[in-house]
């Protein structure tokens, strides 16, 4: 899961990739609203922090920008201005929910797995896929009910597949999602994360699509869409 | 000074009105003296004349003293008791009288008619009658001492045209000055009418229908209608940059809290955990002043409306997108759509701030129901927002207006919510009252003023 936080203060924004780096995410870090709009236009993130006031492009411009050209990620607001009309300005250009500053950084950790939970379509905090269960809150994955350790790049990389599990993805799609901006990336790289999530996991859950990408399935199908 | 003083046209109409009593009145007491004046002259000069014709129809014989050579042409003196005598007398008494005066006779005066001048007088006669009485002494050759003539004439005809005339001037000067009056009315009232104007604008600009004067006044007051636009101006201009201040102010002190808060929260010292607290209590205070800041600038200005349907609407609409997770129902009882919707006398930013931080409350602690009733009385506009959730008892109510106590740190939001709607309802001369709802949950009762 790749985010990104575009937040002008520079504390506070290293704040915040620190958290949400440790709670497993990839995080893109903008300063400025024309930075911002441009990596929110260009990459394909799986959720946005975005501040509102910021310097060049404030943030209800940059977020009506991007949801005019069609980028429907989940936008979190976190802002200093509080006021309702904020808020309902907000919500109407586009944003998905609405944080106030300060804030506890465990509630904004909450409102951004809601939001990827939400955009994934998924109702509950844990994911399963047969006899894997991701739980996103605490960033801890099982299997048959025994925790398993996996490394950040390990955990990103099952976590996005369990969200949207079932469907084929890309090794492109997959290198977007995982790596950070700034990141050499390799999708030679995914392939070996992927032999090693299959090592830790059943082999049969991460399915190879001849030329198209992985996909995460159980083995019984009608079970998981019981869930 | 009175309190309250009387109204510019009732003044100046009034004025006017007794300006207009004692002209007439003294109009009226002038011409009436001078017509009456006019009338009696006119009487005596023909009293003068009368009194000539006897004097020379009249004859002494050395026999019989004084006789008429010819019969005088007024039949008058000789009908008797027509009002018309005359007599002609010595010194030892009346020597020859008209017919008219039957056995009656004239007074003689002692000084009338001295020297041969005529003399007049008003003596009653023989029936009661008011006359005129003329006199001249003549000396005449012959006869000793002076002899005495008089001539009488009825003066109620005269006295009757001078009352009719008195009667006719009263009747005309009253319509007159009935007129006079009534185009100082007109003159006051067309006069004033900018006056009237610019209250009528005002009251408009008070309503929220408008927000400048407007118009081209008369010269006299135009300087009056630029001054209150240029005040009104300038109270938008402040409000507007008391707004800015305190969201800057927000935003300048709520980013660096932000960022010591979050350092203090991956600190597990005593130290960070004092910080967490005292920023989350700063947070608290800078949400409750800024806000009490905000509203204080704009709470009873001039002319601020704001229709409550749309700010309801915009409200729900987001908490509804907010709490999309869970299964809420937001519903608004009493916005009649057949009805003018009722409208809030104060800025909307405020309506907004009041209503959102109830509603998001309700939404808060709601298991699955919030209602937003409006319900307008004479000059107030009551809100009610309830939820279906757990409720707040009696004694928790005060704290949580008062001091925005936190009751559950486990929910977000500064906790201040409700003690900054009951600041700011005060402000705007209303107030929050806290119940228990029919749905189950807590019941809040925002009264605020209306704007007509």
């Amino acid at each position: 899961m790749r985010l990104l936080v575009v937040e002008d203060d520079k504390d506070l924004a290293r704040q915040l990739r620190g958290a949400l780096a440790d709670a497993g995410y990839a995080v893109d870090l903008a300063h400025d609203g024309e930075e911002g709009h441009f990596l929110g236009d260009t990459e394909p993130y799986d959720a946005v922090i975005l501040d509102l006031g910021l310097p060049e492009l404030d943030g209800i411009t940059v977020l009506q920008r991007w949801r005019q050209d069609g980028r429907n990620m989940p936008v979190l607001i976190l802002t200093a201005r509080d006021r309702w009309s904020d808020k309902v300005s907000g919500i109407d250009a586009g944003a998905d929910d609405y944080l106030s500053k300060p804030f506890h950084m465990e509630e904004m950790l909450a409102r951004v797995r809601a939001l990827l939970r939400r955009a994934a379509g998924h109702a509950s905090n844990e994911l399963q896929c047969g006899p894997l269960r991701l739980d996103i809150a605490a960033a801890k994955v099982s299997l048959d009910g025994l925790a398993i350790s996996l490394t950040a790049l390990e955990f990103r990389l099952l976590s996005y597949l369990m969200h949207h599990q079932g469907k084929v993805i890309s090794r492109t799609e997959l290198v977007e999602h995982l790596y950070e901006q700034d990141f050499d990336k390799d999708s030679n790289t995914i392939e070996v994360f992927i032999g090693r999530l299959r090592r830790k996991t059943q082999a049969d859950l991460i399915e190879t699509v001849r030329g198209l990408g992985y996909r995460l399935a159980a083995p019984d199908t009608i079970a998981t869409d019981d869930n | 000074m009175t309190t309250r003083q009387r109204s510019l046209r009732l003044r100046l109409i009034a004025m006017a009105a007794l300006w207009c009593a004692i002209a007439l009145a003294a109009a009226w007491a002038l011409l009436s003296a001078l017509f009456a004046d006019q009338v009696r002259r006119g009487f005596d000069g023909n009293l003068a004349a009368q009194l000539d014709g006897v004097i020379a129809a009249s004859e002494w014989q050395e026999a019989s003293g004084p006789a008429l050579r010819r019969p005088l042409p007024d039949p008058r003196f000789q009908q008797p008791l027509s009002g018309w005598y005359w007599q002609i007398s010595a010194a030892e008494g009346p020597l020859l009288r008209s017919r008219s005066l039957w056995d009656g006779a004239l007074p003689m005066a002692e000084n009338s008619g001295s020297n041969g001048g005529i003399t007049y007088q008003d003596i009653a006669g023989p029936n009661g009658a008011r006359l005129r009485l003329a006199a001249r002494r003549l000396t005449l050759t012959g006869v000793e001492g002076t002899v005495l003539f008089q001539l009488a004439g009825d003066s109620a005809a005269g006295m009757a045209d001078i009352a009719r005339f008195d009667r006719l001037l009263a009747v005309a000067l009253v319509i007159l000055g009935l007129g006079l009056i009534g185009a100082m009315v007109l003159v006051v009232q067309v006069g004033l009418r900018p006056l009237s104007r610019i209250g009528q604008a005002l009251g408009d600009i008070r309503a929220g229908r408008a927000d400048r004067l407007q118009g081209a006044f008369p010269s006299e007051i135009q300087p009056l209608a630029d001054e209150i636009d240029t005040l009104l101006d300038h109270q938008a201009a402040v409000i507007g940059r008391a707004r800015a201040h305190a969201g800057d102010l927000a935003h300048a002190l709520k980013t660096p809290l932000a960022v010591l808060a979050n350092e203090a929260e991956r600190d597990k010292s005593a130290l960070a955990a004092q910080v967490r607290e005292r920023v989350m209590e700063m947070r608290g205070q800078v949400d409750r002043h800024l806000s009490r800041a905000r509203t204080a600038a704009a709470a009873g200005i001039l002319g601020a409306r704001c229709d409550v349907a749309p700010v309801l609407e915009d409200l729900i609409r987001v908490l509804g997108r907010l709490h999309r997770d869970r299964d809420i129902t937001i519903d608004t009882i009493g916005l009649d759509l057949t009805k003018p919707a009722p409208a809030f006398a104060g800025e909307r930013e405020d309506l907004q701030e009041m209503l959102g931080n109830l509603l998001e409350n309700a939404c808060q602690w709601a298991s699955s129901r919030v209602t937003a009733r409006v319900e307008t009385g004479e000059n107030s506009l009551l809100f009610t927002i309830a939820d279906d959730g757990p409720g707040l008892p009696p004694e928790q109510r005060q704290v949580v207006m008062a001091r925005g106590a936190r009751l559950d740190e486990s929910k977000p939001g500064s906790g201040l919510g409700l003690a900054i709607v009951a600041d700011m309802a005060e402000l705007y001369q209303g107030d929050l009252n806290l119940s228990n709802s029919e749905l189950g949950g807590l019941s809040a009762r925002l009264k605020l003023p209306l704007a007509h």
